[in-house]
């Protein structure tokens, strides 16, 4: 029997459709935990791009996202005492190989880079995946946003830099090429938003 | 298949000592240069390839008489898939941290040619309870070796051992090798236990 076509489909349709089921209650199980924790990662990027903001547990960075943080068109709004004190605006786009989620900070000029986080990425170890290091993302610290063009730009290692540039990673061209224009992608449409309310 | 009768001890001491996956077969050694910067992700990495290693091997045993020849290769990624995914949702679901930190590694055990290697070689042919100590400990072999590898890598380079300031690594008066939590150092640690396992395991066969 083991030898017949057949009966090779039929074993290998019914294993696939166990084990799919196992891991699709597995995953059912586990959906609540694992959708919470993205929030908080989400939420402790949001506040990460504001550096007066003193990082805590996972519990205070969930309440002072509720007590601060405004949700807007294309972002949110960073309130303290009632005051304006800057914006967070979440851009996403496809990397080298999987989706990147990152937050850029603005400060209330609305001009001024005050941060870049990056909370989801699966690029190459060592190379891509070097976007998360604390060096390139403090590199955006104080970037100043472009009126025309692309709001900011990434440059190759070496070249000489703008007001609104930062150098790239040698060795991952491919995801900060595509980090800049997810990047700059979200700035514009943010931008359009102010302009159609009229704040600018 | 011919089944291959082999007694615990030489199971243990196979996947330990003798036929060991990094220095003797020399599988497995993309993670093996990728998470040993630091001996936490080491070891995280080392407990969920073991577990799925020795499960994998556990399950494939089981289904041996009934596997068709023709497509056991494909009953055996399943299989795998199956565990590695289980260790990813943990994973995800109770320690995110560390599975930012594995990042796709934890994912790419799926590919790690120890786990197929054993399906392949003893699981296949061998009884479930040997296939799974056959499994353990190939991976406990792995472990051992990428354990050794991050000690010296955190060490060397960072001062620490699983965050702890160590006496005198962590003082000024040790440069610290950043070059060791770096890729290169992987390679150089690598090769160094390579070449010291293999110089002791030639002086015992001489002997």
């Amino acid at each position: 029997m083991k030898n017949n076509p057949f009966f090779a489909i039929f074993y290998m349709f019914i294993l696939t459709a166990f084990f799919s089921s196992v891991l699709i209650g597995f995953a059912r199980l586990t959906r609540e935990k694992v959708q919470a924790n993205q929030q908080i990662a989400f939420e402790r990027a949001l506040l990460e791009v504001f550096p007066e903001i003193k990082l805590t547990s996972n519990a205070g960075v969930h309440q002072f996202f509720i007590e601060h943080f405004e949700p807007a068109p294309s972002g949110y709004i960073f309130r303290r005492e009632g005051l304006v004190k800057g914006y967070a605006v979440p851009v996403e786009g496809q990397g080298y190989w999987a989706t990147i989620k990152a937050v850029i900070g603005i400060a209330e000029d609305r001009q001024t880079v005050t941060g870049m986080a990056i909370y989801e990425q699966n690029e190459t170890p060592g190379l891509g995946a070097r976007i998360t290091e604390p060096d390139f993302c403090e590199a955006f610290n104080g970037l100043l946003l472009n009126d025309e063009g692309p709001p900011i730009d990434i440059r190759p290692a070496g070249t000489e830099l703008g007001v609104d540039a930062v150098h790239a990673i040698t060795g991952a061209t491919q995801t900060c090429t595509r980090l800049e224009k997810l990047i700059n992608d979200g700035l514009t449409q943010w931008k359009q938003q102010q302009k159609q309310q009229g704040v600018q | 298949m011919m089944a291959q009768v082999k007694s615990n001890k030489d199971i243990i001491l196979d996947g330990l000592w003798r036929d060991n996956p990094i220095f003797r077969q020399v599988l497995g050694i993309c993670s093996t240069l990728a998470v040993t910067n630091a001996v936490l992700n080491t070891t995280v990495m080392c407990v969920s390839l073991t577990m799925v290693t020795a499960l994998s091997c556990l399950t494939v045993s089981l289904l041996r008489h009934w596997t068709p020849a023709n497509i056991r290769m494909m009953v055996q990624t399943l299989i795998i898939a199956f565990y590695v995914i289980v260790v990813d949702l943990i994973l995800k679901a109770y320690w995110p941290e560390m599975s930012s930190n594995l990042g796709p590694f934890v994912g790419l055990i799926i590919t790690n040619c120890i786990i197929m290697g054993r399906c392949e070689a003893f699981a296949g042919s061998n009884r479930p309870v040997s296939s799974f100590w056959d499994g353990f400990f190939n991976g406990l072999g792995y472990s051992l070796i990428l354990l050794a590898i991050s000690v010296v890598r955190e060490l060397l380079g960072m001062g620490t051992i699983l965050g702890f300031a160590m006496p005198y690594f962590s003082t000024p008066y040790w440069d610290k090798w950043i070059i060791m939590v770096m890729p290169p150092g992987a390679f150089f640690a690598l090769a160094s236990i390579i070449w010291l396992c293999r110089s002791i395991k030639s002086k015992e066969a001489k002997s």
